[in-house]
C-alpha cells in the first residue's frame, strides 16, 4: 500500500505559524510514531513526547536521529497523570489527541 | 479530556502555550487526482462515535477557557491530505483506521472508483482532512486564579 499523507505538509506550516518552537522545552502528548515529533524538534532546546502505545513508541525511539538523541526523550505516561513536576515545559504540543 | 488539560496546565511555565491540533469531522471531500485534472467524487459519512468525540473535545476546551485556565490565542483550520494508489486501498485503509468513527456509502465508493478507472494513469484517491489547531496560552494570573477557586 503506498499511502502518502500529508504531501503539503500543510501540518508542519500550520504548527510553525503558530508556535515558537526555538529553544524551548516541548512536551508532545499523543506522538505517536514521532511523525509530528520529527517535525520541530531539532529546534527545541528539548522535547519530551509521551504516548500509551508501547509498539510506536519503540518505533520512535528506534526512528530517532542520532543528532537528537540528547533532546528527545519518550515516555510512556497518560495525558491525565503527567509524570512531570509543575512548571516544566513552555509549550505543549496536543497531537491529535485531544 | 478536561484532567488532561488541567494536568498540561499544571506541567506548563506561566505564559505557557498549548497547542491543540486535531482532525474535525465535516463529512470530508473525496478527490481522484492526476498531474491534469482533479474531481471531487463524493464526501465521507461521519457516524455519532466521532461527532461525539470531537463534541466532548470542544465542550473540554470551552470548560478550561471558561475556567481561566487558558486563553484562546489563534485558531485555523486547514487540511490534511491522505492519499492513495487506488479506491481499493483507500476503502481497506478507511476500514481498518476509521471504523466506527466515519465511513463511505456505496454510491460515493462507485463514484470514486469509476472516476479513478477513467482517469489518467497517473491517478490516485485522496481524503481532506479538515483539521483544527488552536494556540492557548496559559498566564500566572490564570493560575493563581484556578488555584484559589
Amino acid at each position: 500500500m503506498t499511502l502518502q499523507s500529508d504531501p503539503e505538509r500543510n501540518e508542519t506550516k500550520y504548527l510553525h505559524k503558530l508556535a515558537d518552537f526555538a529553544q524551548k522545552r516541548i512536551l508532545e502528548i499523543g506522538c505517536g510514531e514521532g511523525r509530528l515529533t520529527w517535525q520541530y524538534a531539532k529546534e527545541t532546546r528539548s522535547t519530551t513526547a509521551i504516548d500509551l502505545d508501547a509498539d510506536a513508541l519503540r518505533v520512535a525511539t528506534i526512528d530517532r536521529p542520532s543528532d537528537l538523541e540528547s533532546k528527545v526523550y519518550f515516555a510512556s505516561a497518560k495525558s491525565e497523570q503527567l509524570p512531570f513536576s509543575k512548571e516544566t515545559f513552555d509549550s505543549a504540543v496536543l497531537a491529535w489527541s485531544l | 479530556m478536561v484532567h488532561a488539560l488541567s494536568e498540561i496546565r499544571r506541567t506548563l511555565k506561566p505564559n505557557g502555550i498549548l497547542i491543540d491540533m486535531r482532525p474535525v469531522l465535516d463529512r470530508w471531500q473525496i478527490e481522484v487526482v492526476s498531474t491534469r485534472d482533479s474531481r471531487e467524487t463524493g464526501r465521507m459519512q461521519d457516524f455519532p462515535v466521532g461527532l461525539a468525540d470531537d463534541e466532548a473535545a470542544n465542550q473540554s476546551v470551552a470548560y478550561a477557557a471558561q475556567n481561566g485556565w487558558f486563553t484562546r490565542e489563534q485558531e485555523d483550520f486547514f487540511s490534511f491530505t491522505y492519499s492513495w494508489d487506488s479506491p481499493k486501498e483507500m476503502e481497506e485503509w478507511i476500514e481498518e483506521e476509521w471504523e466506527g468513527f466515519i465511513g463511505l456509502d456505496e454510491e460515493t465508493k462507485q463514484a470514486t472508483r469509476s472516476a479513478w478507472a477513467s482517469a489518467d494513469a497517473d491517478a490516485r484517491v485522496q481524503v481532506k482532512v479538515k483539521m483544527l489547531i488552536t494556540r492557548w496560552r496559559t498566564t500566572a494570573q490564570n493560575l493563581k486564579a484556578a488555584s484559589q477557586s
